[in-house]
């Protein structure tokens, strides 16, 4: 049985504790923070673990992944929603079966992935990052200009019709709550899980030498295509949770602010380890929950929109203190009792630099 | 020794962000307890976006309407947000939990949502701004009918229509409802007969249209081609272009809001020559033209209605007016934004006053049906809510003419208690306004032919022909 470091047992006695806070969390917690901040932290936190795969295992930093998540989001909306009593006035409103639509919505957004995948996989560094932005803003304007899938109105009623084993989560919010969290763990545990596979280990070779890995023999466009595929499934599992969380959905869901917000998410966590996207989600929702109401929006000397400048400054705070994030403090953290010893590099994504 | 005490600092930095979280988290855990006799009010506008100038305005608005119904007293006369001493109704004291600060989009409003009427538990929202933000709105009443929504002056026809949740109201006109009479008075001044309309792609630039589609074809104009340029494009070439020259069409109408309306009408100089105000029209977007280049070629255009009467001289519009200048004395009392805003802080007066307080379904059997507004002149000078609690308004339309040496707008006439429905037009069980809804289709209004020519500020007897 292989000896654990004490580093690797107190990470394992930390996530075994969240895990027990996470699943006793509605008898300590108020509603409030149980549905708004603890869900969406969950939800968030999937879409947030999408980017940091990419850009931890495979060097990518991907913008599609809020788009990706409005995809699933839309195409959940379009079919499951209806007309009639329940006035819904905008999308198709098909009123399609609920677990047929949800499973088509995780299938569409996967192709979708595997679409942009395809295409943006043989680009590197800088230019990654633009064609990814590019699918996001093709996403966005796609959604509000073809007016038949909703146009700039939301689609609303989506968490009115659900499956069957998801139950009622309009009002039954602790039930999405737990479901959240069941989709975040899977998504954690597969992430981890795919990492270690062998086509896990050749990303992470492709990460650090892609021209190396490619003169051994290995495809590197294919492998870098179905990593972006199995990041679109996690982004749609994500949309489709914040679907039924907000209950509906508006191309400013999928806009450049909620894009830059994943990004903002995946870089206060760490763009380096998984774990680092529920603890950014948090930190991010947080900060922001608490900025917007202790800042009293009567009689300041600027209107109410000044709290993103000072989100904007903790955000800058924190990445100061800290390039790797709240992971990189912990690493830190770790590291400060044992000044002594020879310090041991930060693992880095080396994402753009070493690529281009 | 340096290295380690920048370490340090780190580490405290961490754990100062750490123990915020924990203290945020455990001081919301222990929320205040509900108190009797307290009404928390939100006021929802926009402080970002294309309508951020609507901010002061709105608040404003509701904040004069607070100090003259509810005994409330501004703390600062030049700026609304600064917010407002004391205030009750009913019986209960009035309490502001904060502005929403919107952006125009439903993401943000849903956020802000969460923020003042759950976190904050504010019982009522007056507002929200704008048209895509109160279907988001009228989409969460509906799940929770417990809370009170009083539109502030978002001009979408879904809420009140195809949604309509039974605790949202709104005391003020749709788009549709404020271009009414706009179509009747271009085929009887102008002549027109066949026009094109070039339409925001997007529900309040559908809802607009459909107000002065409705109204043109029912008194037997016929809309040839329909266009429709995204939300915030810039350059209106290929747009323009879809529209038939001025030789084949007697007019257009122009629905292009925002940073949108001027390059349309620059676009449209390029493509057919220099404007000629006869072969023009449109909704309200036009009153703001009146700063910039194309204005004065636009001079005596005939253009729809923001649901204001400015220079309206009538006992209750100098009453409104009055009472505005008393409490805000910089904001204009005629733009729609402070008077909408107004008469849905007034209506949530008289609603606590009737319900003696309560909030929830008694505030909302409560909210007053009819109510005295400052340019309402039928029904006794009462707008009266319909069935599905939207308002029966009088709709002015409006005329570009010169004040002053500069571009304003007069208005050019008067057409009475205006419903949603443009005479079954619209119903519930029909799709929301759009693209090619609704067709053109020539019918008796309830206001056909009795649109009053109104006369510096005095409505007369005379009807529009």
């Amino acid at each position: 049985m292989r000896k654990l470091d004490a580093k690797t047992l107190t990470e394992r006695l930390i996530g075994v504790g969240v895990l027990v806070f996470a699943v006793l969390a509605p008898q300590i917690v108020n509603g409030y923070w149980l549905d708004t901040i603890f869900t969406q932290t969950l939800l968030l936190g999937i879409g947030a673990a999408s980017l940091i795969f990419l850009s931890a295992y495979g060097g990518m930093i991907s913008l599609a992944q809020t788009g990706l998540m409005g995809v699933a989001g839309y195409a959940l909306g379009n079919m499951v929603s209806q007309r009639g009593l329940l006035g819904e006035s905008k999308g198709l409103a098909l009123g399609w079966d609920p677990t047929l639509s949800l499973v088509l919505a995780i299938v569409i957004t996967t192709a979708a992935g595997l679409l942009f995948g395809a295409v943006a996989s043989r680009s590197f560094g800088i230019y990654f990052l633009m064609l990814t932005l590019t699918f996001g803003v093709i996403a966005n304007l796609f959604v509000g200009s073809v007016t038949k899938l909703g146009g700039f109105s939301p689609i609303a009623g989506i968490d009115r019709r659900t499956p069957g084993f998801i139950g009622d989560v309009l009002n039954d919010r602790q039930r999405l709550y737990y479901i959240a969290l069941i989709a975040a763990v899977v998504a954690y545990v597969a992430i981890r899980y795919v990492a270690r596979t062998p086509f896990g280990i050749s990303l992470q070779g492709i990460r650090d030498e892609p021209v190396r890995m490619s003169s051994l023999g290995y495809t590197v466009p294919l492998h870098r295509m179905l990593a972006f595929t199995f990041a679109a499934f996690l982004a749609g599992v994500a949309g489709v949770l914040a679907a039924w969380w907000d209950g509906q959905i508006s191309p400013s869901s999928l806009g450049l602010n909620a894009t830059i917000e994943l990004l903002v998410i995946a870089v206060i966590g760490g763009l380096v380890r998984i774990e680092g996207a529920w603890l950014g989600a948090f930190a991010f929702i947080v900060i922001e929950n608490e900025v917007t109401n202790r800042i009293p929006s009567e009689g300041l000397p600027v209107v109410g929109g000044s709290f993103n400048t000072v989100v904007g400054l903790i955000f800058l705070a924190i990445v100061i203190v800290s390039p790797d994030g709240l992971m990189g403090i912990w690493e830190r953290l770790w590291g400060l009792g044992r000044l002594r010893e020879p310090q041991r590099p930060a693992p880095t994504a080396s994402p753009a630099g070493s690529e281009s | 020794m340096r290295r380690f005490g920048g370490r340090k600092l780190r580490l405290l930095v961490s754990l100062g962000v750490v123990a915020v979280a924990i203290a945020a988290m455990t001081q919301a855990s222990s929320a205040a307890p509900f108190q009797a006799l307290q009404v928390k009010y939100a006021i929802f506008t926009d402080c970002k976006g294309a309508f951020a100038f609507g901010y002061e305005l709105d608040i404003g608005g509701a904040n004069a309407a607070l100090s003259e119904f509810a005994g409330a007293r501004p703390k600062n006369k030049k700026k609304p947000s600064a917010g407002l001493i004391g205030g009750t109704a009913g019986g209960a004291k009035l309490t502001s939990v904060g502005y929403a600060c919107g952006d125009d989009t439903p993401a943000t409003i849903l956020k802000e949502i969460r923020r003042l009427m759950v976190q904050k538990d504010a019982d009522v929202m007056i507002g929200p701004l704008s048209g895509d933000e109160a279907v988001a709105t009228a989409n969460w009443a509906k799940n929770n009918p417990q809370k009170t929504v009083i539109i502030g002056t978002a001009g979408s026809q879904d809420p009140t229509m195809q949604i309509a949740p039974k605790n949202l109201l709104r005391y003020h006109g749709d788009g549709a409802q404020w271009n009414a009479g706009i179509g009747e008075i271009v085929y009887k001044k102008w002549g027109w007969r066949n026009a094109a309309i070039i339409m925001d792609d997007y529900s309040f630039g559908w809802t607009s249209a459909a107000g002065i589609i409705a109204d043109f074809c029912a008194i037997g104009g016929k809309i040839t081609k329909r266009v429709f340029p995204p939300l915030n494009t810039t350059d209106y070439s290929a747009y323009v272009r879809q529209l038939p020259a001025p030789d084949k069409v007697d007019g257009y109408f122009w629905v292009v809001g925002g940073t949108g309306t001027d390059p349309a009408f620059k676009a449209f100089e390029q493509a057919y020559g220099r404007l000629k105000a006869k072969q023009h029209s449109g909704n309200l977007f036009l009153w703001f033209l009146t700063g910039v280049a194309v204005a004065p070629r636009l001079k005596d255009a005939y253009i729809g209605g923001f649901g204001t009467g400015p220079g309206l001289k009538t006992a209750q519009a100098a009453a409104y007016e009055k009472s505005m200048k008393k409490w805000y004395p910089d904001l204009p009392a005629t733009d729609a934004f402070v008077y909408n805003y107004y008469n849905a802080a007034h209506a949530l007066v008289e609603g606590l006053k009737a319900s003696k307080g309560r909030v929830g379904a008694a505030l909302q059997a409560a909210l007053p049906r009819t109510l005295r507004t400052g340019y309402s002149v039928s029904n006794g000078g009462l707008v009266k809510l319909d069935s599905r609690r939207q308002a029966i308004a009088d709709q002015y339309p409006m005329q570009i003419t010169n004040i002053g040496g500069k571009p304003g707008v007069k208005i050019a006439g008067y057409v009475p208690a205006v419903d949603q429905t443009f005479g079954g037009t619209f119903s519930p069980s029909k799709p929301a306004p759009g693209r090619n809804f609704p067709p053109c289709v020539k019918k008796k209004l309830p206001w056909q032919g009795k649109i009053q020519v109104v006369t510096n500020g005095k409505i007369t007897n005379q009807f529009v022909k």
